[in-house]
């Protein structure tokens, strides 16, 4: 299911069989086998909590947001990129809505409003770091930062609006009911299967369209994806447009799930999406990684959020575990490839 | 292609949370602050208020924050494991008492009882436990008029008045001040920011050079009000009185540059807090308001608030 990107997988000349046919499998699905421990550790803590239906589809309502800014922000990462504006950007979506729907708008324009928003701030991202030639996408990402998360404030003035139609609200907060057992509701929440949805799309985006060739070519050597005639230029302003529309769509999700636009929404949401990047094997210096570990990223981040809630701990402990898995992820990495060259 | 990479890193971090699991108790009550009671000594009050009375009342206190004033997503995810694990109340500063509507909803569909601590939420029917703001900007207003001429000039420095918070510090303040024959000169807003507070005081003082007494409706202002004064040589005829009773404003008041300030009482939120979320699991009724009161500190007592 994935591709070797260009050029910058060290070769496994190794003689070893068993190692060379470990290695593989390992970097393909050992994300997902760090899940299941996660899981099994999890439930040896809470036993009757942990997978009852309702954590668990708490933990996928909880992570939704993250993971729209984290796909987004992986596109943008496999050209070398970052986007450091995806948090104001969710912000300035949900309060654009907001704002708008409480002055009467009508449901199906509110309804459009934020990935609209986004994404006309994710152009701008993409013009300004080739048109206008920034020298970094950190320069004008850093720009949008502030300037998506004044306008958010400008357009509120600062204070939050709630109630919002059940239309607008149905993406981030309605729920499928599956059946009763037992007196107990199994519900499904939309955002759950929207989110499937959306990483099916990036991954067939990304693994089985010449725009997703394109993406994989700039991260791994820009000057070569040029020369072999790739506009760099337009695939890049595609890149940050979709990563704005993501952090747009996130802003519907999380307007939904709060019904209201309030003005701390995204703060600091930015670096949660490149954590779980990164968490997920992406290559921070471009062409490297593939959605399923992104949406193991999310997954990861979530699940540390939640068993901590469960077991009552400090808020304060996410942090730190999660910047400890950060370095921790990128340091074995760093060992793997030793691993990998070294004979 | 190295999903190894976040692997044994999680994995090692997981094993972490082994130390943290803990006993089960009869009834359960979550606490969800605002902020942690590490670093703020608010928190810390309302913590050490529910824990005590929930020890002294036999039941199991849990007491958890997001890690920051701002971090909303975080308390309602809190909030949602903990529902799922399956507490029998919770007594609830929120973030933001509209993003925390829905899941206050959703706590009472499920039969679990939900008091507001210190922010009053925006759920219907809910009991709110904290400052009567009205009240404490009264008090302040009561203290300014035993100590200023009547007639004098006053202005107050409000707090962003589309909240209730700052409504009721604005309409408590106006209403005690005129009581006593104060003449208001200037009601404007400094949006609780320190900065914005000098600024706004720099352009009140200019206008009105025999200013007697402002009232801030946060201990920030306040303190930026006093820079503003002291720049102006004017500290020594304007009579200051902020609110909220923070370290830095304890410290101004022993310093003897602001006048006094109003301490809200974080320790009866938490305590009264869990008391009335176990009389509604009880199945008793509460008032829509409990007002968990607010003192004067003034130089004799600032010491306690440093």
């Amino acid at each position: 299911m994935s591709r070797d990107p260009v050029g910058t997988e060290p070769e496994f000349e190794d003689t070893d069989p068993l190692r060379v046919r470990l290695m593989p499998f390992l970097d393909r699905y050992g994300i997902l086998i760090v899940i299941i421990v996660m899981c099994v550790v999890m439930w040896a803590l809470q036993p009757d909590v942990f997978f009852s239906w309702r954590n668990i589809t708490n933990i996928f309502k909880q992570t939704a947001a993250n993971g729209m800014l984290s796909i987004g922000m992986f596109l943008v990462i496999l050209t070398a990129g970052i986007d450091l504006s995806v948090g104001s950007v969710l912000a300035l979506g949900m309060m654009t809505l907001a704002v708008s729907s409480a002055s009467g708008v009508p449901w199906p324009v509110v309804l459009v409003l934020s990935p609209l928003v986004g994404l006309a701030a994710g152009f701008v991202n993409g013009v300004g770091i080739t048109k206008l030639r920034m020298p970094h996408p950190f320069i004008m990402t850093l720009g949008m930062l502030f300037m998506a998360r004044g306008l958010a404030n400008l357009i509120s003035g600062g204070v939050p609006y709630s109630g919002l139609p059940d239309p607008v609200r149905f993406l981030g907060s309605a729920r499928i009911l599956l059946g009763e057992i037992d007196g107990t509701r199994f519900n499904l929440p939309v955002v759950f299967i929207f989110t499937v949805a959306v990483y099916l799309i990036f991954w067939v985006l990304l693994e089985h369209t010449a725009f997703g060739r394109r993406v994989y070519a700039i991260g791994g050597n820009p000057q070569a994806a040029r020369v072999s005639g790739i506009n760099v230029d337009r695939t890049l302003i595609i890149v940050y447009s979709i990563c704005g529309f993501m952090a747009g769509i996130a802003g519907l999700i999380m307007a939904g799930r709060t019904n209201s636009g309030f003005p701390n929404a995204g703060l600091g949401m930015e670096l949660e999406a490149i954590a779980a990047v990164i968490i997920g094997g992406a290559s921070f210096f471009g062409g490297r990684g593939q959605v399923l570990g992104i949406f193991g990223g999310v997954l990861i981040m979530g699940l540390i959020r939640n068993g901590l809630n469960l077991n009552d701990v400090s808020s304060f402990w996410q942090q730190i575990l999660i910047g400890a898995i950060i370095v921790l992820a990128v340091f074995i990495d760093v060992l793997r490839r030793d691993l990998g060259t070294r004979h | 292609m190295n999903k190894l990479q976040g692997g044994i890193a999680a994995v090692a971090a997981t094993v972490v949370l082994g130390f943290a699991s803990m006993a089960a108790a009869e009834e359960t009550i979550l606490v969800s602050m605002k902020g942690p009671g590490a670093g703020n000594p608010f928190w810390a009050a309302v913590e050490r208020g529910a824990e005590e009375k929930g020890a002294e009342l036999g039941v199991n206190v849990v007491v958890l924050a997001p890690p920051s004033e701002s971090d909303v997503a975080a308390q309602i995810a809190q909030v949602e494991d903990q529902l799922a694990k399956g507490v029998s109340g919770i007594v609830l500063a929120p973030t933001d008492p509209n993003a925390l509507a829905p899941v206050v909803d959703e706590a009472i569909a499920d039969g679990v009882p939900v008091v507001f601590v210190d922010t009053k939420g925006s759920n219907a029917g809910v009991t709110y436990i904290g400052t009567d703001n009205q009240v404490g900007a009264a008090l302040a207003a009561e203290h300014i008029c035993a100590n200023v001429a009547a007639g004098s000039d006053v202005a107050i420095l409000q707090g962003i008045v589309t909240q209730s918070t700052g409504k009721a510090r604005a309409d408590g303040s106006n209403a005690g001040l005129t009581a006593c024959g104060l003449n208001i000169v200037a009601e404007q807003t400094g949006e609780w920011d320190r900065a914005k507070g000098l600024a706004v005081m720099e352009n009140i003082i200019t206008g009105n050079p025999n200013l007697a007494a402002v009232f801030a409706s946060n201990d920030n202002m306040g303190l930026g009000a006093i820079e503003a004064l002291k720049n102006a040589d004017m500290l020594d005829q304007v009579f200051v009185v902020g609110f909220d009773a923070n370290p830095d404003a304890a410290a101004s008041v022993l310093a003897g540059e602001m006048s006094a300030t109003v301490a809200q009482n974080p320790y009866n939120m938490g305590a009264i807090g869990v008391e009335s979320v176990l009389t509604l699991i009880g199945g008793g009724s509460l008032p829509p308001i409990i007002d968990t009161g607010t003192v004067l500190v003034t130089m004799e007592n600032a010491e306690a608030f440093k």
